[in-house]
Parts: structure tokens; C-alpha cells; sequence
């Protein structure tokens, strides 16, 4: 999404908060809690961890205004800071799931029941959690591969097989065409 | 002669984003195939974007402002504690003072320090944490709120105080008149045109 908050009532915004105004800081969190919970979903497993990454952003924000250069956008910084949160889950967790390559492409594995047809919600939600977080940093944020490979601690090329790889799965399980 | 293959789904994504090689421009402009995926990469990223957003089931507003209320607090303690080394350091000063004779500035130094504390207590006794601020009052308690911590910084030095005795006082001085600006801009609400 692009910032719905003029910059200068950011700035304005920001300055209250960082006196110690909490309506000010309110008023952030109402601008910004859709977006960031949207993007916690996009990258996490399930709606309690994107709550929890909600509640984390939201808590840095209030330590770290001072760190917001303020000729930036305000949700630039903001949704670097949900993207961390989130992305630090997988390495608390040691979650090891990129799949082989080769029986990935190959088709659905042994007992996988695929549907002929998924629409793109099911779809995404069936990647795996890091090849999600992969595509939607990418296609959705705007985000760089050298940008997500910092996020993540991985290399470029790392990122780049990534985003190739999920979207070979989406058009294998979505079909010719796309449903929204 | 052309090579015989079709771009790679890397080559392809790269080629949508605008960063294509040379190769896989030619080649998709002459091939339908790789034109269709092509067409078809930007249809899915295009779809992505369309997807709603997420509403979080619970407000949590009413549990972060609460943690956030306390860490406010906490760090208000540890500023307090850092006041209290550099009231430290510079009655440490006082006695190094004394023992080497009468300094004129100890006069000038004890009122810096009385007028400070002074006016900390009004400061707080207006629980600045409590109050709301218009946006360009908010601006100017933050900039005050800077200056403080970079005086508070200076009294915690004790090196730059061996080197320069006589800047201790006009430390003090500073904040206390950075505390008093502070309690006009809390108690006014006025429009701050600078110290």
C-alpha cells in the first residue's frame, strides 16, 4: 500500500508521540494497524502470530520514533519494522522448510490432495511460509531481492530462486488463469 | 542464430520487474509462450495487490498502550537515576573545590544547581506524560526534551568536567532553563519561538 498519511501530519503525529502524547500515538495505530496486521498474516502461520507481530511493530514504533528520519515515508519505516518482527519468528523457531527443489516441480507429493482448480487466496496460503513471505515482500510491497535477502538473512540469488520457485507453484495450482 | 529455448521463470520475473537481459527482451518479443507467461506473471502480481486486507480479530491498542506506558515510566526512572551520578559528579567537584581554596564559581554553581531542581519539580508536578499537544507544541517539547538530554549528557561526563570546571555551573544553568521552557510550553500550550 502507499502511505495514507501526509508527511506532514506524520511528522506532526510523530513529534506529539515522542513528547509523550498517547492520542497521538493512538492515532497511529489506527492508520497503520490494518496494514501491518495484513502484512504479519502474509508472512506468518496463522492470526495469533500476526497479532503477536502486530503488538511487537506497534511497541518498537513507540521506542523508535526518534529513529524515523522524517523526509521518508512514515509507513516505509513502519512496515520494515512489521517485516523484521515477523521474519525474526522464523529464526526463533529454526523452521527448516524449504522442500527439495525437484519433487516440488515435480507435481504434489505422496498423499498431497491438491485441488484442480485453487483460487489465489488458497493458493498463497498454501506456500510454503517463506516462499510467501518471498513473493508478497516482492510483488506486493515492493520490496528488492537485495532488500528481502538483508530481511532474511539470505543471499539474492537465494531470494530470486525463491520468487521463481512459488511462482511456478501458483501457476501449477491456479491454472491458465488467475481468481482473485 | 537465436538459442532454442524458452526464458526461464527467473528470466521472466526479472523481465517484469524491468530488469531483463538483452536475450529474454528479444526472445519473449518473438515468442508467444514465454509473452503469455510473461502476461500472465504481471496478472498475478497484479491480483496479489487486489487481495483485501486483514482486520485484527482483537484491538490491541488498550494492551500496547499500557506497555508502552510502562516503559515510559521505567525510562523516566533511569533518567532520574542518571541526574542523581550528576549531582554525583559535581559534588564530587565541591569538595576537589574546597580542598584547593575558595573558587568564585561555587556561589554561581550551588543556585544553577537549586533553580534545576526547583524547577524539575514544577516540571513534574504537571505530569507531562498525561497531557496532550497540538502538533507544533508537540514539536517544540520534543526539541527542548533533546537539548535536555544532550545537558545531562554533558553533566554525566566527568572527563569534559575535569577539563572545563567552570562549565559545570553554566551546564546547570542551561537546564534549568530548558525545564523552565518546558513548564511555559505544559502550562501554556503557547507557541515556542525558540530559546
Amino acid at each position: 500500500m502507499t502511505d495514507t498519511l501526509p508527511l506532514a501530519e506524520a511528522k506532526s503525529l510523530v513529534a506529539r508521540a515522542r513528547a509523550g502524547d498517547f492520542a497521538a500515538l493512538e492515532r497511529l495505530y489506527r492508520t497503520y494497524e490494518r496494514p501491518v496486521y495484513t502484512l504479519a498474516r502474509r508472512l506468518t502461520k496463522s492470526a495469533e502470530d500476526a497479532e503477536d507481530v502486530l503488538q511487537e511493530t506497534f511497541l518498537e514504533v513507540c521506542r523508535s520514533l526518534r529513529q524515523w528520519r522524517a523526509e521518508g515515508s512514515l509507513w516505509g519505516w513502519i512496515r520494515t519494522i512489521a517485516a523484521s518482527k515477523a521474519l525474526m519468528r522464523y529464526r526463533r523457531e529454526k523452521l527448516r522448510e524449504w522442500e527439495p527443489l525437484e519433487e516440488e516441480l515435480g507435481g504434489a507429493g505422496v498423499g498431497e490432495d491438491v485441488p484442480l482448480r485453487m483460487d489465489l487466496e488458497a493458493a498463497l496460503a498454501r506456500l510454503p511460509e517463506r516462499s510467501r513471505a518471498v513473493v508478497w515482500l516482492h510483488d506486493v510491497e515492493g520490496y528488492t531481492h537485495e532488500e528481502i535477502a538483508e530481511l532474511m538473512g539470505m543471499t539474492t540469488s537465494f531470494s530470486k530462486s525463491q520468487l521463481a520457485r512459488a511462482h511456478e507453484r501458483l501457476r501449477r495450482w491456479l491454472g491458465a488463469g488467475v481468481e482473485a | 542464430m537465436s538459442e532454442q529455448r524458452h526464458g526461464t521463470g527467473e528470466e521472466l520475473l526479472a523481465l517484469r520487474d524491468g530488469e531483463g537481459s538483452a536475450w529474454v527482451r528479444e526472445h519473449v518479443s518473438a515468442c508467444a509462450v514465454c509473452a503469455a507467461e510473461l502476461e500472465r506473471l504481471e496478472q498475478v502480481r497484479s491480483q496479489l495487490r487486489a487481495l483485501p486486507v486483514f482486520a485484527p480479530p482483537r484491538d490491541r491498542w488498550p494492551v500496547i498502550e499500557q506497555a508502552a506506558r510502562q516503559e515510559r515510566r521505567r525510562r523516566r526512572v533511569s533518567w532520574s537515576a542518571g541526574l542523581v551520578a550528576a549531582a554525583a559528579v559535581v559534588v564530587l567537584g565541591f569538595v576537589v573545590l574546597r580542598h584547593s581554596g575558595p573558587a568564585p564559581q561555587d556561589t554561581a554553581l550551588s543556585q544553577a544547581m537549586a533553580e534545576s531542581a526547583a524547577m524539575e519539580q514544577v516540571f513534574r508536578s504537571l505530569q507531562p506524560d498525561e497531557r496532550a499537544l497540538t502538533g507544533k507544541t508537540a514539536g517544540v517539547v520534543v526539541d527542548l526534551e533533546d537539548r535536555l538530554a544532550q545537558v545531562d549528557a554533558a553533566l554525566n561526563d566527568p572527563a569534559a568536567q575535569r577539563a572545563d570546571p567552570g562549565r559545570v555551573a553554566e551546564l546547570w544553568k542551561q537546564r534549568a532553563g530548558l525545564l523552565s521552557a518546558l513548564v511555559d510550553v505544559h502550562e501554556t500550550r503557547a507557541t515556542y519561538a525558540g530559546l
